[in-house]
C-alpha cells in the first residue's frame, strides 16, 4: 500500500478518501474501547485518574516532592501521594490485509474492516493505560493519547507481512487474521516471533458464513485471491457436515501453534459484536 | 384452412414448426443447468473435500417433457387453432341466412343466435358475403325480404339485434319477398335455414315452396333444434274451484313434464301445476287448484322452462273477479244487519266477487257477469226485455224468493210457482222445518255437503212438470225443489226457493251459503254485455320471449267488439289493451288463443343438408388459451430450474407450487370447511319434497342477507340439517315446515330435538296454511300434531302485543309472512331456566316463502294478500325471530323503561 512514490495526485485522491474515512473509524474505536473501559473500571478501581495509586503516611527517607500537600493540609499528619507501578510495554497489533479479508456475506462488515476496528479499539484501550503500541512492520512506537488518528493513517497505509525485525524482547502482539492459510505459514510466522520472545494472541475473524457453509444447489465457489482455479460443487449441502469438521481440524491446528508458543487463539464473528471481543482480548492482555 | 377433427387450424403452415421440436430436445439435452457463482474466501478447505453424491448433469426427463410442451402449445397457439369451426356451407356463393324469428324460436334464441353467428364467423373467414332474412313480418312494408348482399361481418350486427317476434312467421310472405329479391340477385347462393320446425299455416304446407325456391337458388342448409317438442300453452277453462290449464305441442319423442305457473301482477308465482306428457304426446292438461280469492289475483300463466310468447297466458277479466249486480226489493233497508235482504249476499259474495248496486237498467249498461234479484220482481216492458236479452247473451240471473215473488211471479224463472208460499212448522203447520237432501250429481253443488242444521221453514212451491226433476239444482229432504235452474240461450236463471235474509230458512246463516253462491258466479261465462267499438289502447305488449313491456310504436288500437277475432300480429301484438290508467278495463290478447296445434313443418326437398342448433359449442379460438398454457409452463419450468439452482429455498418452491397448483382448489376447500361451526347460522329441517327444502332454503338465505344488512348479526349460509343425525346445539334456530305428508320423527331424532329445545334452541313450525293462505297446505295441520305428538312441547298460548317478538328489534303488531292474519303460537309458560325463551313457534303464515329470494336477486312468490309493505313486515318479523333467538329476552326489559325514565327525569 505504500504507493509513495507513484502520482502524487492520486497520493493526495487517496489521502483524502482515507482522511474522510478515519475519523468514523477512529470515532468507533474509541467507543468500543470506551465501552470496555468502562467495564473494566466498574470493577477494578476506585476513582479516576490512571496515574494515581493510593495516599501512604509519610516517612522519612521520602522524597519531598511526593508529598500532597493538599491532601496533608486536611489533617495533622503529612501524606505522600503515591502512583500506579507503571512500566510501558510495547504492544505490536498486525492485522491480515489480505484479499481473503475483504469479503462479507450478506449485509455483515467485511472481515477487514471489524478486523481494523478491533485493532484501533484495542490501541485506544492500550494508549489510554500508557503502553506504547507499535504496528509489526513499522519502526515507529505509538505513545499518548492523541496518537490514534496518526495510528489508523498508518494503518491505512502499511500492509506488511507479520514480521518484525525491530520488535524489542518480550514485547507482546496482537494478530488478526481468518489464518485461512495453510498452518504452515501461520506456524512460521508466530515461530519467528515467539522465537525473539514475543508473547502474544492469535484472533480469527470469521464471516458467519464461511462457519456454516449455508449454500445449496449446484455452485461454482470462486476464489478471492487470484490465480486460484474456481471449484464447482454439485450439491453444496452434502458436503456441509464435511466442511464443518475440516474447518474443526483447522482451528484445532492454530490452537495447538499458538498453545505450543505460549500464545492465545480466539474466534470472533462479524456478527457478534465487537465489544465482547475486545473485552476479552483486554483481559487477557492486562498484567493479573 | 387445415382441419383436423374439431378443431381447424387458420394458419396451419405455422405446424411446419412442430418438426423443429426433436432440434430442441437435442439441444435441451445438451446443456447442463448453469451453476451459480459464489465467492467464497475459505475455498481451501472445500478443495479437496470428497463429493458424496453426484447430480446428473443433465436436465431431468421431466423438465424436458414440460419445455418440450410449452414449444409445442406455443407452436400450435401461434397457427390460431378455433374449436368447432363453423361448418361452412356449401356451395361458395354469397351466404343467405334465413331465420325464423316468430315465437317459437324463442325458447332457444341464444343457440339459435349464436348458430347464426357462427355462420357469419365462418362467412367472413372465407371472404363471402351474406343477406338476412327473417320470416317473421314486421309493420314495415317488404320486411320480409331479404337485406342487401353486404360483407358477413357488417351483418353479425343485425344478427345481433334481432330478437324473436311474438306472433307467427309468414312463410308465404317470405317466399314472395325472397323472389322478388332474386330478380335484382340472380347469382349463384347458399342458404343456411334456421327453422323453428314448426308447420304455421292452419291448414297446408307452407314451408316446402319456400324450402323448394331456396334450395333453387343454390345448396340449402337447415339448422334445427332436435328432439325438443315446441309448447303452446293455451288459455286456461275456468270451472268453479279450478282452472283447467292445458297445452299442445309438437310430438316429443321423450316424454316429460310441464309445469305451469301462476304468476301475480308483478311476476311473482302464487301456484304451480305440473302436466304429464308421456312420450310422442301432443296435447296434456293439468288443474289448477286454488281457492278463488287467490285465483283472482292470478294474471298470467307461464311455461316454466319456455321464454315464449306462446308459453304465456295473461288472465283477464274473464278469468278473474265476476262483476256481481245485487237488487234487492223497492225499499230501502235491504243491507240492514241481520235482516236486510242484500246483507248475507253481501257478505258472502264480497270477497270472491265485485259488488255493484243500482237499478236493474243501470247495472246492465255495464258489463255483468251475475245479476243477483232478491225478491224482486221485474216489471213488464223494458226492463223485463232488458234482463232477457242480457241472459240470452251470457249472463247468469241469480233470483231469490220471497213473499213479494210469491205473489206476482213473472217469467224470468225457471219453474212456473204455485202462489203463495209454503209453510212448514209453522203454528198452522203440522209438517217440521225440513232439512236439505244431498244435492245430486248433475247439479253444480255437487260435492258440498248440506249441514244438518240447515232447515228450511217456509219456501215457495214449483208446480209439478216434467222437466222439474232436471232443472232442480237442491232439494228438500221431502224432495221439493229448493234451487232450479234454466238455460236460456248462453245464459241462465237459478232460482233460490226462499229468501237470501234468514226469514225462510236459516241457509244464509251457513257455512253453505257463501259456497253456493260462490259456485254459482264461478259457472258464470265470464262478462257478458254491452261492447261497443270504443278503441281499446294497448297498454303493454308481449315480445317473443313472452315478458310485457311498453307498447312498441306502429302497434294499433282494438275495436272492442273486434277483440275477439283479432289474430295477434305486427300490428296487435300479444299483451294487454284497454284503458290506461288505474283501475281502467284491461282485455288481454293472447297469442294462443289464435294459433293452430303445433304441428311439424315438413321435411324439406331432396339434397338438404342438416345442422344441429344447440348442443354444438360455438365457434372458439383456442390461440389465446394455448399460448397461455404455454405461458403457465414455462413460468413453471423458471420456477424449477431456479429451485435447481438453489436460488430459491425449498420452503418457497413449495409455497409457490401450492399456490399455483391449489388456486382453483380454494374454492372447494372452502365448502368443506363450511361444515365447521365458524359462523352462525339458520338451521332448517329436511323434508321429502326437495322443493319444498328449496324454498326454506332461500327463505333462510333471504332473511339471513336481511338480517346482516340491517343488524349487526352476522349470518353465514343456512344449513340443512336431519334431527338425529346432524349436530343441532350450533344453531340458535331451527326452522320446520311441515308438509301435509309428514310423517312423526323416529326416537332418535325426537330424543335430538326435545334435547335441543331443552337447552335453549327454538323451533318455529310452519304449517303454511293460517289466515289468507288457508287452504293452501290442507293436510298440514295433522302433519303438525303428528309431527309434534311425541315432542316436548309446553303448553301455548297466542303471541300477545307484549311478547318479545313483537319488539326484539322491530316493533310489530302482527307476524305476517306470505300469508297473515292467522295466528301463532309460542308457550305460555315463561321457562326461567331459558331465560324465558319459548323453545317453539308455531304458526302458518309462509315465512320462509315471503323471505324467499331467487337467483335474480327478487322475490319468487307473492304475498297475500299482498303489499311491499306486507313484505317488509314479514322480513320484520325475520330480523324480530333472529334476534329473539340470539339475545333471549333482553329486550323484554323493555317493560322496565318507563319507570327507568320516570326515575332519571326525577
Amino acid at each position: 500500500m505504500a504507493e509513495t512514490g507513484t502520482a502524487p495526485r492520486a497520493t493526495a485522491l487517496r489521502a483524502e478518501a482515507l482522511g474522510a474515512r478515519l475519523p468514523p473509524l477512529v470515532v468507533a474505536a474509541e467507543r468500543v474501547a470506551a465501552t470496555v473501559m468502562q467495564g473494566v473500571h466498574g470493577r477494578r478501581r476506585a476513582g479516576q485518574g490512571d496515574a494515581f495509586w493510593q495516599f501512604r503516611p509519610y516517612t522519612p527517607g521520602d522524597a519531598l516532592n511526593r508529598l500532597d500537600w493538599r491532601q496533608s493540609a486536611k489533617s495533622d499528619r503529612l501524606f505522600v501521594r503515591e502512583t500506579e507501578w507503571e512500566a510501558a510495554q510495547s504492544v505490536a497489533l498486525w492485522r491480515d490485509a489480505g484479499e481473503t479479508m475483504r469479503w462479507s456475506s450478506g449485509n455483515l462488515p467485511q472481515k477487514g474492516e471489524r478486523a481494523e476496528l478491533l485493532l484501533l479499539a484495542l490501541a485506544s484501550l492500550l494508549l489510554r493505560g500508557g503502553e506504547r503500541v507499535r504496528l509489526l512492520g513499522l519502526r515507529r512506537a505509538f505513545a499518548g493519547r492523541g496518537v490514534l488518528p496518526s495510528l489508523a493513517e498508518a494503518l491505512e497505509r502499511h500492509a506488511p507481512p507479520p514480521a518484525d525485525e525491530s520488535l524489542p524482547r518480550h514485547a507482546r502482539a496482537v494478530l488478526f487474521s481468518d489464518f485461512l492459510q495453510p498452518l504452515e505459514e501461520t506456524r512460521a510466522a508466530v515461530g519467528a516471533l515467539s522465537a525473539r520472545g514475543v508473547t502474544g494472541h492469535l484472533v480469527q475473524v470469521l464471516d458467519p458464513a464461511e462457519e456454516t457453509l449455508p449454500y445449496t444447489g449446484r455452485i461454482r465457489f470462486e476464489a478471492l485471491t487470484a490465480g486460484e482455479a474456481p471449484l464447482l460443487l454439485p450439491r453444496v449441502e452434502g458436503v456441509r457436515a464435511l466442511y464443518a469438521e475440516k474447518l474443526a481440524a483447522h482451528r484445532a491446528g492454530l490452537s495447538t501453534i499458538a498453545g505450543a508458543a505460549g500464545w492465545r487463539f480466539t474466534t470472533h464473528r462479524t456478527d457478534a459484536p465487537p465489544e465482547a471481543a475486545l473485552l476479552a482480548l483486554w483481559q487477557a492482555l492486562s498484567p493479573g | 384452412m387445415l382441419q383436423l377433427g374439431p378443431i381447424g387450424f387458420v394458419l396451419p403452415w405455422l405446424l411446419l414448426a412442430l418438426p423443429l421440436l426433436p432440434a430442441i430436445w437435442w439441444l435441451l439435452r445438451v446443456t447442463p443447468p448453469a451453476p451459480r457463482r459464489q465467492v467464497f474466501p475459505a475455498l481451501r478447505l472445500l478443495r479437496d473435500l470428497p463429493v458424496p453424491e453426484q447430480t446428473p448433469s443433465r436436465t431431468p426427463w421431466w423438465l424436458l417433457l414440460l419445455r418440450l410442451t410449452a414449444a409445442a402449445l406455443i407452436v400450435l397457439g401461434l397457427a390460431r387453432p378455433v374449436w368447432g369451426p363453423g361448418a361452412g356451407t356449401a356451395g361458395d356463393g354469397p351466404l343467405l341466412l334465413v331465420i325464423d324469428d316468430g315465437w317459437a324460436s324463442a325458447p332457444d334464441w341464444p343457440a339459435r343466435a349464436a348458430a347464426a353467428q357462427a355462420a357469419l364467423d365462418t362467412a367472413s373467414r372465407e371472404g363471402r358475403r351474406a343477406a338476412l332474412l327473417t320470416t317473421a313480418p314486421t309493420d314495415t312494408p317488404e320486411s320480409t325480404r331479404p337485406s342487401a348482399l353486404m360483407p358477413a361481418e357488417e351483418l353479425r350486427a343485425r344478427v345481433t339485434a334481432l330478437r324473436p317476434k311474438s306472433w307467427a312467421p309468414d312463410r308465404a310472405a317470405a317466399l314472395a319477398g325472397f323472389q322478388s329479391w332474386r330478380q335484382n340477385n340472380s347469382g349463384a347462393l347458399s342458404t343456411l335455414w334456421l327453422a323453428d320446425g314448426l308447420e304455421h299455416q292452419a291448414e297446408g304446407d307452407g314451408s316446402t315452396p319456400l324450402a323448394e325456391a331456396l334450395a333453387a337458388a343454390g345448396p340449402l342448409t337447415l339448422a334445427r333444434t332436435e328432439n325438443r317438442a315446441t309448447r303452446l300453452l293455451l288459455p286456461p277453462r275456468a270451472e268453479p274451484d279450478r282452472l283447467l290449464v292445458s297445452l299442445r305441442q309438437t310430438p316429443a319423442p321423450a316424454g316429460g313434464q310441464a309445469t305451469v305457473l301462476a304468476r301475480t301482477g308483478d311476476g311473482r308465482a302464487l301456484a304451480s301445476t305440473t302436466i304429464d306428457l308421456p312420450a310422442g304426446a301432443t296435447a296434456g292438461e293439468a288443474a289448477l287448484e286454488l281457492p278463488l280469492e287467490i285465483r283472482n289475483q292470478v294474471v298470467r300463466l307461464d311455461l316454466d322452462e319456455d321464454e315464449s310468447a306462446g308459453a304465456a297466458v295473461l288472465l283477464d277479466e274473464r278469468f278473474r273477479r265476476r262483476p256481481v249486480g245485487l237488487v234487492g226489493p223497492a225499499q230501502s233497508g235491504t243491507d240492514t244487519p241481520l235482516i236486510g235482504a242484500l246483507y248475507y249476499l253481501e257478505r258472502s259474495l264480497s270477497p270472491t266477487a265485485e259488488l255493484r248496486s243500482g237499478s236493474i237498467e243501470q247495472l246492465l249498461a255495464r258489463q255483468l257477469s251475475v245479476l243477483v234479484l232478491a225478491d224482486r220482481p221485474v216489471s213488464e216492458g223494458r226492463e223485463r226485455e232488458a234482463l232477457d236479452r242480457w241472459v240470452r247473451e251470457g249472463g247468469t240471473l241469480v233470483r231469490f224468493a220471497g213473499p213479494r215473488l210469491a205473489e206476482h211471479p213473472d217469467s224470468l224463472l225457471p219453474v212456473r210457482l204455485r202462489a203463495g208460499e209454503r209453510q212448514l212448522g209453522g203454528s198452522l203447520s203440522w209438517e217440521q222445518p225440513q232439512h236439505m237432501a244431498p244435492f245430486p250429481d248433475s247439479s253444480p253443488f255437487a260435492g258440498l255437503v248440506p249441514p244438518a242444521e240447515v232447515t228450511v221453514s217456509t219456501q215457495v212451491l214449483a208446480e209439478p212438470d216434467p222437466r222439474l226433476s232436471e232443472r232442480s239444482w237442491a232439494r228438500l229432504a221431502d224432495g221439493t225443489p229448493l234451487v232450479t235452474a234454466e238455460t236460456r240461450g248462453a245464459g241462465r236463471i237459478v232460482l233460490f226457493h226462499v229468501t237470501a235474509n234468514a226469514e225462510w230458512s236459516n241457509l244464509p246463516l251457513s257455512g253453505l251459503f257463501p259456497d253456493m253462491l260462490r259456485r254459482l258466479v264461478a259457472l258464470s261465462s265470464g262478462v257478458a254485455g254491452a261492447e261497443g267499438s270504443a278503441p281499446l289502447a294497448p297498454v303493454e305488449n308481449m315480445d317473443g320471449f313472452g315478458r310485457l313491456g311498453p307498447a312498441p310504436g306502429g302497434v294499433a288500437a282494438i275495436a272492442a267488439n273486434a277483440f275477439a277475432e283479432t289474430k295477434p300480429g305486427p300490428r296487435h301484438p300479444p299483451g294487454w289493451y284497454g284503458v290506461p290508467g288505474e283501475g281502467g278495463e284491461r282485455r288481454a290478447l293472447n297469442l294462443s288463443a289464435s294459433l293452430p296445434a303445433p304441428r311439424p313443418m315438413a321435411a324439406p326437398p331432396a339434397g338438404t343438408g342438416f345442422q344441429a342448433i344447440g348442443g354444438v359449442p360455438a365457434e372458439r379460438d383456442l390461440g389465446p388459451w394455448l399460448l397461455g398454457a404455454a405461458l403457465l409452463l414455462l413460468a413453471l419450468d423458471l420456477l424449477l430450474s431456479l429451485g435447481q439452482r438453489g436460488l430459491i429455498g425449498r420452503p418457497a418452491r413449495l409455497a409457490l407450487l401450492a399456490l399455483a397448483l391449489l388456486a382453483p382448489l380454494g374454492s372447494a376447500r372452502a365448502q368443506q370447511a363450511g361444515d365447521l361451526p365458524l359462523v352462525t347460522r339458520i338451521g332448517y329441517v329436511v323434508t321429502d319434497d326437495p322443493s319444498a327444502d328449496d324454498v326454506v332454503r332461500q327463505g333462510l338465505a333471504g332473511l339471513s342477507e336481511y338480517v346482516n344488512r340491517r343488524t349487526a348479526a352476522a349470518l353465514g349460509e343456512p344449513a340443512a340439517v336431519k334431527p338425529g343425525q346432524d349436530d343441532l346445539s350450533v344453531l340458535p334456530l331451527l326452522y320446520w315446515a311441515i308438509l301435509p305428508e309428514a310423517q312423526a320423527p323416529d326416537p332418535a331424532a325426537v330424543a335430538a330435538l326435545n334435547d335441543y329445545m331443552r337447552n335453549g334452541g327454538i323451533i318455529l313450525f310452519d304449517t303454511r296454511d293460517e289466515g289468507s293462505g288457508e287452504g293452501f297446505s290442507p293436510g298440514a295441520r295433522e302433519a303438525l300434531q303428528r309431527v309434534t305428538r311425541s315432542l316436548a312441547i309446553p303448553p301455548l298460548a297466542p303471541v300477545t302485543a307484549e311478547h318479545v317478538l313483537t319488539r326484539s328489534f322491530y316493533l310489530l303488531q302482527d307476524l305476517p309472512g306470505r300469508f297473515a292474519g292467522g295466528q301463532v303460537w309460542v308457550s305460555r309458560e315463561e321457562d326461567r331456566a331459558n331465560d324465558s325463551v319459548s323453545p317453539v313457534i308455531i304458526g302458518g303464515h309462509d315465512w320462509a316463502g315471503a323471505w324467499a329470494v331467487d337467483a335474480r336477486g327478487s322475490n319468487p312468490f307473492a304475498a297475500i294478500p299482498g303489499g311491499t309493505r306486507q313484505r317488509t313486515l314479514a322480513y320484520r318479523f325475520g330480523v324480530n325471530l333472529v334476534m329473539y333467538a340470539l339475545t333471549g329476552n333482553y329486550k323484554g326489559d323493555q317493560v322496565h323503561v318507563p319507570a327507568i325514565l320516570e326515575r332519571l327525569g326525577n
